[in-house]
């Protein structure tokens, strides 16, 4: 008798689990969540926000999903950051990816030190930014394009039409660049040190990666007259 | 003994209505007094036929025969369920008086275990009320004349319902008017509030007015009833509206936690069992007040070779501003470090409700700490390199 009341004792926790399963009835493609659970306010700023603007009580009644495995409220953390580590990752390897911005992080500071040094003058000190967070943000928005080239297929010629892109493919591109200017460079340069000198060339609106986006600026210019096959 | 009934009983007014939903009830309330059919104190439908002679049209009479063949039909089934379940009780050794359908299941699902994947597809002893489903019972009277002003729609529920709402709506503008030549404006304080409910899915819908709807009958539903709800006095309508609402959330589960035992030396503690994430399980033990010990696997957050699992591990001590007053101690199996550490957090936030006031209860909801992530590895799928990733295109 004694096995089969541990059975029934199974069957009942099945039975649980299965009146658990029935909130996810409503697919929602291959989300685990329905359509109607919320993306989660993990930062405690943000959170705040909203409860000062209301929103906060309207939100009661909606599930939200759960916080991802690289999103806390601790004040070491940036999305954009985040983001950036992700974009550096190669094979699914983000120990090692985030290791890697984080050791071109110190050496942001390291450079940044040194400089701020060997300054004389206070004036010149204070223009030093120090900390790399804001000379990463910095330099992503710096190399930022507000145009790119599409080619467009009109009479058979392919032509390359200005068309103006949203804020994420911006950012996007930013950091796309950032990360390959990094990656080409000599074989005794480690790529921490190479992307600290580019993020902080980029800050300071020079650089590689800022030329480029001027580079991209002047053939957009220069193929003005393409920009109504857009629409036509 | 009859362990499977099949659903495939051939029977034209298979589909048919659950008497017993309110707002439909209230909708037509003729229907209950003709539901003569199915009930077996009723004088057969030989009797009827004498009595109207030839006034009875020939589809009620054969309706008739139908429902006095299905009356038998069920009541043998039924004869047949109890003798079943009397011998069921035998074979398990139970009481035969006392034993309910909880029983029933169980029973079947230990003496025929079945590897089915399809739960419907697995054996089942239920009463025949359930088997087969309830029939609709006659929609027209003797003379065949049809109770429901709608019933040649087709779809005589649905379409009362609405016109239900139409009504409301007419009614609705009606009132605004009055209120308007008073001068008067609608209540802010009681407006309709919505956020936390959604319409019934069509699947419910179709199932509380036991007809069938196609995708374009149901959107009509939603924007007629959307419609509804806009206008500004709605709230004078709400009990109609909530009866096609079900709310979004189970409130109860998040913010009832459980109260704290105390061990040995008087400390508060509360222990979450199946703490999982991907394939890791474990169980957490929060004690209060602590330093902020933290052992895991009889270990510390060392644990952990990572950050990011790090991270994870005191993101909800970190968010309730409690990593000085709790003692944690946790035991974890299977999966890498980042499931482990998911399952931790999950386990973590869930026990620290007991420690705190409910507003971050709240709070630790909206950061989504207290929802259990079920997101696994997607399978590879055959004739594909990967999950999505097809194979490199060749053309021979």
């Amino acid at each position: 008798m004694e096995p089969m009341k541990i059975l029934f004792g199974k069957c009942k926790l099945f039975q649980k689990t299965l009146r658990l399963s029935g909130i996810f009835l409503q697919q929602n493609g291959m989300s685990q969540y329905p359509t109607y659970y919320i993306p989660p306010v993990y930062k405690k700023d943000a959170q705040e926000e909203l409860i000062k603007s209301g929103e906060a009580t309207k939100l009661v009644h909606i599930p939200t999903r759960a916080a991802l495995s690289d999103q806390t409220s601790s004040l070491a953390h940036d999305d954009l950051v985040n983001l950036f580590i992700n974009y550096c990752m190669k094979d699914g390897l983000k120990q090692i990816a985030r290791q890697i911005v984080e050791q071109s992080f110190q050496s942001i500071k390291k450079i940044q030190l040194e400089k701020y040094h060997k300054c004389e003058s206070e004036e010149d000190k204070q223009k030093i930014e120090l900390n790399p967070r804001v000379v990463f943000h910095k330099a992503v928005e710096n190399c930022k394009p507000v145009i790119h080239l599409t080619p467009i297929k009109r009479g058979g010629v392919r032509y390359q039409v200005p068309v103006p892109i949203t804020d994420k493919k911006a950012q996007f591109l930013s950091m796309k660049w950032l990360i390959t200017a990094a990656r080409e460079k000599e074989k005794t340069v480690r790529f921490h040190l190479q992307l600290a000198r580019e993020l902080i060339e980029a800050a300071n609106n020079s650089g590689r990666v800022v030329k480029r986006k001027q580079e991209l600026h002047r053939q957009c210019e220069a193929n003005r007259a393409y920009a109504h096959y857009r629409w036509s | 003994m009859i362990l499977r009934r099949t659903l495939c009983l051939l029977d034209p007014l298979r589909s048919s209505v659950l008497l017993n939903y309110p707002g439909v009830a209230v909708a037509f309330p003729t229907v209950e007094a003709c539901m003569f059919s199915t009930n077996n104190s009723k004088p057969d439908p030989i009797d009827q036929v004498d009595k109207y002679g030839k006034n009875i049209s020939k589809a009620m009479k054969s309706y008739l025969e139908r429902a006095h063949e299905h009356d038998e039909f069920m009541k043998t089934q039924r004869e047949e369920f109890q003798i079943g379940k009397r011998h069921l009780a035998n074979m398990m050794g139970e009481d035969p008086e006392t034993f309910t359908q909880e029983d029933i299941d169980n029973a079947i699902e230990y003496l025929f275990p079945s590897g089915l994947y399809d739960k419907k597809a697995r054996p089942l002893m239920k009463p025949p009320e359930e088997v087969f489903p309830q029939r609709k019972a006659a929609e027209f009277d003797e003379t065949g004349r049809p109770h429901h002003f709608l019933f040649y729609t087709g779809k005589p529920n649905y379409y009362q319902v609405l016109h239900n709402i139409v009504q409301h709506i007419n009614d609705l503008y009606k009132y605004e008017n009055t209120m308007l030549r008073k001068g008067l404006k609608p209540d802010p304080n009681s407006t309709l509030e919505l956020s936390g409910y959604q319409w019934l899915d069509k699947m419910s819908l179709e199932n509380t007015l036991v007809e069938t709807l196609g995708d374009k009958d149901y959107d009509c539903f939603v924007t007629a009833i959307e419609r509804l709800s806009c206008l500004p006095y709605s709230y004078r309508v709400k009990d109609f509206i909530f009866q096609y609402t079900k709310p979004l959330m189970n409130q109860v589960q998040t913010y009832e936690a459980p109260k704290p035992q105390y061990d040995s030396e008087g400390r508060a503690y509360v222990t979450t069992y199946e703490c999982l994430r991907k394939t890791a399980r474990g169980d957490v033990t929060i004690r209060m007040p602590g330093t902020g010990n933290i052992s895991i696997n009889g270990k510390d957050i060392t644990y952990f070779e990572d950050i990011q699992s790090r991270e994870q591990l005191l993101f909800p001590l970190l968010f309730t501003n409690m990593q000085t007053k709790v003692d944690i101690e946790c035991n974890v199996a299977g999966g890498g470090p980042s499931g482990q550490s998911g399952a931790l957090r999950w386990g973590i936030a869930w026990g620290l409700r007991s420690f705190v006031d409910k507003e971050m209860i709240e709070k630790m909801r909206l950061a989504g700490l207290l929802t259990r992530d079920y997101r696994t590895r997607e399978r590879k799928k055959p004739g594909q390199a990967g999950a999505r990733r097809k194979f490199t295109w060749k053309k021979r």
